[in-house]
């Protein structure tokens, strides 16, 4: 009587304990495409290189559009919550991110192993009340900039996609040796375009470059102009100051500015280039392709005044 | 039926209020034993089901039961908080899974409970209507709240102010109700679920206010100085901080220091299996540490043996009480066929054996016990098919 009251047990037991997933369904699971969402293009674009067709990539910022300053709505968040991974740069990231409801651990922060190597970004400190001081700003942003921590950056996306579908292992890692390489040649190039440059002094219109400018020891100084907006007469006149300490004779916008902009500067002896951060999918081409088109703009010799 | 029992049966008709009285006093003391071991079966199988799929809980040292009352059924007075970082602590074990839980803060009598996205799917919690939190500031609605508060996807809810005279306490915040869940028929479903860094805006520890740089902030705006890290601006208390997360201000929400440092009720730790919950538990024992580790299961089953000692105290007064009433009813009884005498004469005078007439009195007895069995047992099958419902809603009251 006792061992039928045993075994009746564990014939129960047995019945109602969860059944491990079948190695069938394991293996579809595996198969599966991975949804990975991406906040700036340049993640994306390192997700699409890495991922090949083991990743569906969503990038949702539309067009012409910075993604640091781009807020999603209820239904474009409910599909980053849906996502396999969520990519984020963890240096200057949109705000929403820090405000939205996510999974935890499907977050990718791809600078979690170089913080050492981020640099501050310059916000206002502001106080009120009885609070005390305090900022809403962290590091800066743009991080790509810098073919090193792009890599740095892929490398950790790598590992995330690995992570979750090992028997991928072996693509994904020769994928990422392509893009590494592909970084590196940049790097080289960016190198020697920095190099003719030397130290002659440069501007750039918004605090965007610090990476680039750390990295290949560039001699810039950062204003606050709109490529799109005409600067007013307060702004000529902090920059004819600060030309007399910084005689720069190129200026670095993140896009075309305005003629009438780019003629007042040219008579002052400044040059405009383009070095777009192509923090958004450009209209032609791809992440890698506008960074060429970056380091070509600024290896190019300055127009002699 | 045959005489005598016929004759006993008109009889107890006859004299229908003494034999109902009977019946129900001595079903009543037959019921109540039986009745309450099928409450507090019940009450313990819920408590005890709620406790048993929380494998572990990580909170503040002190008072486990405070600590498992209030993660597991958001009751109990608020334990002390422990950081944020406790979180990822467990989660850089690599042995566990994390769920951050913030319980203090209540709309009307609702629990506010700041979680994670991960608190759902691990619960088994389903949506009626809408969609999970996507947003600061929005809220998910257990069934019964969104019941009794009569609220659904798109309206409002406001959190309720601590003290209504602490000037300088928390504020309360208007939530956008982004969902409401399935009932789960436990203690989520009268939660008002938010995500934690919402209930950590309620707390007062991030905000939302007017841009300090633009032109309609100027009167709150002391002074700017510049440093080396950058522009400082000074502002008066009269900068408006907004008391609702909308699209439009939702940018301006931000938090102040660090947040791993902000406080957490407790944190629901999920491991994959027994072993790797020893190995976490064993990383939790050092006399220096400031978290205690539990299993709700323990702590739920230390608090139903009270439970059921007092519970066995009741059942041996209740076993008095039914001595004294059968004692009541045979001596009911044996009166009875006192004041029955002339009646027992004449129905020997027509003919009556004494066997065939003690066969009259026993039926009667028989009959009020019988009918006293079926009405507790009528009773008590009552309490079993409607106890659980009835528990459910005394825990969720």
């Amino acid at each position: 009587m006792k061992r039928l009251l045993v075994c009746a047990l564990v014939w129960a037991a047995a019945g109602c304990s969860a059944d491990p997933p079948e190695p069938q369904a394991r293996s579809d699971v595996q198969k599966r495409t991975l949804v990975v969402f991406a906040t700036s293009y340049p993640l994306a674009f390192f997700a699409e290189r890495i991922g090949g067709d083991a990743v569906e990539v969503v990038f949702l910022v539309p067009p012409s559009v910075d993604p640091a300053h781009w807020s999603p709505d209820a239904e474009t968040i409910a599909r980053a919550q849906a996502a396999d991974l969520l990519l984020r740069h963890g240096a200057g990231d949109p705000a929403w991110l820090e405000l939205a409801s996510l999974h935890r651990d499907r977050i990718v922060d791809t600078t979690a192993g170089v913080r050492d190597r981020l640099l501050p970004q310059q916000t206002a400190v502001h106080q009120h009340g009885p609070e005390g001081e305090h900022s809403h700003g962290s590091w800066a942003g743009t991080t790509w900039l810098d073919p090193g921590l792009a890599a740095a950056q892929a490398e950790a996306l790598a590992e995330a996609l690995i992570q979750r579908r090992p028997a991928r292992e072996d693509a994904l890692r020769a994928n990422l040796a392509v893009l590494v390489r592909e970084l590196e040649i940049l790097d080289n190039k960016l190198e020697q375009a920095a190099e003719a440059l030397g130290d002659t002094p440069i501007l750039y219109s918004h605090p965007v470059y610090t990476y680039l400018q750390k990295r290949y020891g560039l001699n810039g100084r950062s204003l606050v102009w709109e490529p799109d907006e005409v600067p007013g007469e307060r702004q000529w006149r902090a920059l004819r100051e600060l030309l007399e300490e910084h005689p720069a004779r190129v200026m670095l916008w993140e896009a075309e500015p305005l003629p009438e902009t780019a003629g007042r500067l040219a008579a002052l002896g400044i040059e405009s280039r383009i070095y777009t951060p192509s923090a958004n999918r450009p209209q032609d081409g791809d992440w890698l392709g506008a960074m060429h088109a970056n380091r070509e703009a600024l290896g190019a010799p300055p127009a002699r005044p | 039926m045959t005489g005598p029992l016929y004759l006993a049966w008109c009889y107890l008709l006859f004299h229908r209020m003494k034999a109902g009285i009977l019946v129900l006093s001595i079903s009543l003391i037959a019921f109540l034993p039986a009745g309450l071991n099928v409450l507090v079966g019940e009450s313990a199988a819920q408590l005890r089901a709620r406790a048993e799929a929380t494998p572990l809980l990580l909170g503040a040292k002190g008072s486990p039961l405070e600590l498992s009352l209030s993660s597991l059924y958001f009751e109990s007075r608020e334990p002390a908080s422990v950081p944020y970082n406790e979180v990822a602590r467990v989660v850089a074990t690599g042995l566990a899974r994390a769920i951050p839980l913030h319980v203090g803060f209540r709309v009307a009598s609702h629990p506010i409970v700041g979680t994670e996205l991960a608190y759902f799917s691990w619960r088994g919690l389903e949506l009626a209507e809408g969609r999970l939190a996507a947003m600061l500031g929005e809220c998910v609605l257990g069934a019964e709240a969104a019941r009794s508060l009569g609220v659904g996807p798109g309206d409002t809810l406001v959190s309720s102010p601590e003290s209504v005279f602490d000037l300088t306490g928390v504020y309360p915040l208007r939530m956008r109700v982004a969902g409401v869940l399935a009932p789960s028929h436990g203690p989520d479903d009268r939660a008002v679920f938010v995500d934690v860094k919402t209930a950590w805006v309620i707390a007062g520890l991030g905000h939302g206010h007017a841009d300090l740089r633009a032109a309609g902030s100027a009167a709150a705006v002391l002074r700017k100085e510049s440093g080396p890290e950058g522009e400082r601006i000074i502002a008066n208390a009269s900068v408006k901080e907004y008391n609702e997360i909308t699209s439009e201000n939702a940018a301006s929400f931000h938090f102040h220091g660090d947040v791993s440092s902000y406080p957490i009720t407790a944190v629901l730790v999920v491991p994959p299996d027994d072993k790797s919950r020893a190995l976490l538990m064993g990383r939790y024992t050092a006399p220096e540490e400031k978290v205690q580790v539990l299993r709700p299961i323990g702590v739920i089953d230390d608090l139903l043996g009270t439970v059921f000692t007092v519970q066995g105290y009741v059942v041996a007064a209740l076993a008095l009480v039914a001595a004294a009433t059968f004692a009541t009813a045979a001596l009911v009884f044996a009166l009875s066929i006192q004041l029955r005498r002339r009646e027992v004469e004449t129905l020997m005078k027509i003919g009556g054996s004494r066997s065939s007439i003690a066969v009259v009195l026993l039926a009667e007895v028989i009959f009020v016990l019988l009918c006293s069995g079926v009405l507790a047992t009528i009773l008590t099958l009552a309490t079993q098919r409607l106890g659980g419902a009835a528990i459910r809603s005394l825990l969720l009251s």
